[in-house]
């Protein structure tokens, strides 16, 4: 039994996390995003209309890739594309659910591609993020 | 109702300008922080032995910390407008080695209108050197 999902376990439009992954939007994780990618972003020091603390719009990387990261595939897998639309940033005390279906399967070149869609609530079932993931699967 | 030619220039926003370039360059220390921040421990990344091994000859960044640079570039842009239902569309074509400096690069070039208000397109590309990293387009609201 092999150690990763198996392109030949995924099928089209079937949910990948059992449940959705889960993600807490703590101050130190968001400190230390900012800080590895030396964001300046001076609305990242502020408090949002609501008077609260957020993230990052792009910290979605972490917590969907988090998510992902939960089920992997064979070594040797590339992050070929990546779609996201946020819908607003993420706030510090906030819990993310991601979830994942697979959207697309196909061969090209010899390689296995899976396109994946994401999408990440908060625990009020807000919208926060949506995504499209594309990635090449690696060799078994 | 705005014409497709009104829609060249709308505000300040005017098809064929450009977004401030951000210059950043990545070393070891910057992918081994971000690993630890995102969790992605993946050996390619971190590991100079593993990652010898491999086809890329030695650690590489994370495609998503390159990402991170575009959002600044379009955090200082258009704050609002990215945060706030801004869309990123992307392709990863090349990988980014401790010691590179990548380029980011904006350019809009469309402008439309829709249900809710109006939209500036920009295309984006990241390079390092003359080799482009990622490149793909944003669109974010402006009005």
């Amino acid at each position: 039994m092999a150690d990763f999902v198996t392109y030949a376990s995924l099928v089209e439009g079937d949910e990948f996390l059992h449940p959705p992954a889960l993600f807490e939007v703590s101050q130190d994780a968001v400190n230390r995003y900012i800080s590895a990618t030396s964001d300046s972003t001076p609305e990242l020091t502020e408090l949002d209309a609501d008077g609260d603390k957020i993230a990052p719009p792009m910290i979605a990387a972490v917590y969907v890739i988090d998510a992902l990261r939960t089920r992997v595939g064979p070594p040797g897998g590339i992050h070929a594309k990546q779609q996201f639309t946020f819908h607003r940033p993420a706030k510090i005390g906030e819990t993310l659910y991601t979830a994942a279906y697979v959207l697309k399967l196909y061969q090209r070149k010899g390689r296995n591609y899976v396109e994946m869609t994401t999408e990440t609530k908060n625990q009020a079932g807000e919208l926060i993020t949506s995504g499209m993931i594309t990635r090449i699967w690696g060799k078994e | 109702m705005f014409s497709v030619k009104q829609l060249q220039r709308y505000k300040n926003y005017t098809v064929g300008d450009t977004l401030p370039e951000l210059i950043q360059t990545v070393e070891q220390s910057m992918i081994d922080a971000y690993a630890d921040a995102s969790g992605d421990i993946n050996p390619l990344h971190i590991d100079p032995e593993f990652a010898k091994t491999t086809i890329f000859g030695g650690t590489i960044a994370h495609g998503l910390l390159t990402l991170a640079f575009v959002s600044r570039v379009l955090s200082r842009w258009n704050w609002q407008g990215w945060a706030y239902g801004g869309e990123l569309d992307i392709a990863f074509l090349g990988p980014v080695y401790p010691g590179n400096e990548v380029r980011v690069t904006a350019e809009i070039d469309h402008i439309e209108q829709r249900e809710d208000g109006i939209y500036a397109r920009c295309l984006i590309a990241c390079y390092c050197g003359d080799k482009a990293v990622v490149k793909g387009f944003c669109v974010c609201r402006v009005g």
